[in-house]
């Protein structure tokens, strides 16, 4: 089967000479849910946003089932949905407006946006917010927003860079609850976090990048059952020590 | 969801979502235009236009009145265009666009249209003001809408790069400033071509300003300094030359893209 995304030696080098992503290949086959780790500046916001068209790539192939992400980015763009981990919106803007907005970007015609957005905004439980302003809302509130835009055009592949950043406790659970029922129906996720807890308990497979290079990556299975379990595969694949390897050290 | 290839529903929501921007400073983008153009009407025509004999046969006001008209329209592209951009990428929201599916033409269309409907909206209020007040006429609508769709083309383009080129509000300013303003204000506002000092006048003919305010005082007022053909030409060929390098822009991602 075609893989939902396939990357192949994807090089990124900034302007400022930064090399951020280099020669990472790796592939999320369809209906995964992906777990994409590392540290800060590691390189993951990076490859999603050469995966999504918000950066060029240097080098390297990206495709989108298929379809190639940089040559019929057209196309590619079309399978997409994400929700970035900075707030990228007009934030004079009603919650409404960003959704239907881009719902209407992706050509969803007046009556689809509607139903569309009406679902969404009941689902992260938005409507009594519909009017606000973005600004006006809190932090949790700006981040449903945010992932409502991501599926307004409902796409196969879901790339959430750092969803949950700031979010409370019950909104977490629910946004897992309901991220675990997307991907049961059949939409292929790609997920970054911080909090280990969450890639565990969501992710079928995981990538860890250190330095923009792909350092370890496979079944959770595999990173479960080592020693220390995902924490400390994760710290020795990322080239720190775990707490009880440094306190053993002589 | 998209016909023909072209992603219509989603260029008219870049439209909706530029409007709805716009509303939200009405009296900036249309009242504060024809207030200017009211006072220039008061002041060209009642106040000092009484003491000017006539130019090329024409009132001074109604001379006068199309280049008030063109810089209204400039000052609306301008600013449409480079505020839509730099406020895009200033707060990010130009990376909602990136990630949907639209061809690099539909950006920068995208990008354009509510900058026309901006300019045509300011030109029209100023032509009904001027007509009420008797200070002009309009000789040939369509040939007065080729020339606002044309001028806001122009600046709509430009306003684009400068939008994209741009890093603090000081730049967004500077081309208006160093340009814009030198140029129209030396492209025939005032005066015909006759009435520049011999050495300035060539200076006129390589200017675009003066094809831009001749080709709409013709249109209101059926005066010409220039033959109507060539000024066209100039205007059709630097709006395709404008067009091109702008889509270049946003293909490479200049200003948008990492």
């Amino acid at each position: 089967m075609t893989p939902a995304l396939h990357i192949s030696h994807l090089r990124k080098v900034y302007r400022s000479g930064t090399v951020a992503v280099e020669d990472l290949t790796m592939d999320i086959q369809q209906g995964d849910f992906f777990g994409f780790l590392g540290p800060n500046g590691a390189g993951k916001s990076t490859t999603i946003h050469c995966i999504t068209g918000i950066a060029n790539p240097t080098s390297g192939t990206i495709e989108v089932f298929g379809i190639d992400a940089v040559k019929d980015y057209h196309e590619a763009r079309r399978q997409i949905g994400l929700s970035p981990q900075e707030f990228n919106v007009d934030t004079f803007a009603t919650v409404t407006q960003i959704v239907d907005w881009m719902a209407g970007y992706f050509g969803l015609n007046a009556k689809e946006r509607k139903a569309r957005v009406d679902m969404l905004l009941e689902r992260f439980d938005l409507t009594q917010h519909a009017k606000k302003r973005f600004r006006e809302l809190s932090g949790g509130l700006k981040r449903r927003v945010i992932l409502a835009r991501a599926l307004v055009h409902d796409p196969k592949l879901l790339i959430l860079d750092e969803p949950t950043a700031g979010v409370d406790v019950e909104l977490r659970r629910d946004l897992w609850r309901y991220l675990q029922e997307l991907n049961r129906d059949g939409k292929t996720i790609l997920l970054t976090s911080h909090y280990l807890e969450e890639v565990e308990r969501l992710c079928r497979t995981i990538a860890i990048i250190a330095g923009g290079k792909i350092v370890r990556n496979g079944p959770k299975s595999g990173f479960l059952g080592s020693p220390g379990g995902l924490e400390d595969a994760y710290l020795i694949a990322t080239g720190a020590e775990p707490d009880h390897i440094a306190a053993a050290a002589p | 969801m998209t016909h023909r290839g072209i992603n219509w529903i989603g260029l008219w929501t870049i439209m909706r979502r530029e409007w709805s921007r716009l509303m939200r400073v009405p009296v900036q983008a249309f009242i504060a235009p024809w207030i200017s153009s009211l006072l220039f009407i008061f002041v060209f025509g009642f106040v000092v236009g009484s003491r000017i004999r006539t130019i090329a046969g024409h009132s001074y006001i109604e001379f006068v009145l199309p280049g008030v008209l063109m810089l209204n329209v400039v000052n609306a592209a301008f600013l449409q265009s480079t505020a839509q951009i730099y406020f895009q990428r200033f707060m990010r929201y130009i990376e909602e666009v990136l990630v949907a599916p639209f061809s690099y033409v539909e950006m920068v269309v995208g990008a354009l249209a509510m900058t026309v409907v901006r300019a045509v909206v300011t030109a029209v209020g100023i032509l009904l003001i001027g007509v009420v007040f008797h200070a002009t006429r309009l000789q040939s609508f369509p040939e007065f809408l080729f020339w606002i769709v044309s001028v806001s083309l122009i600046f709509g383009l430009l306003g684009i790069a400068v939008g994209l080129w741009a890093d603090n509000f000081e730049q967004l300013n500077m081309l208006n400033v160093f340009f814009i303003t030198p140029l129209s204000f030396i492209g025939g506002v005032f005066n015909t071509i006759d009435m520049l000092p011999p050495y300035m006048r060539w200076i006129a003919w390589g200017n675009p300003f003066f094809y831009l305010i001749n080709g709409i005082r013709h249109s209101m007022i059926g005066y010409t300094d220039a033959p109507e053909g060539l000024g066209a030409a100039v205007t059709i060929i630097l709006i395709g030359f404008m067009g091109v390098a702008v889509w270049r822009l946003f293909s490479i991602g200049y200003g948008i893209r990492e």
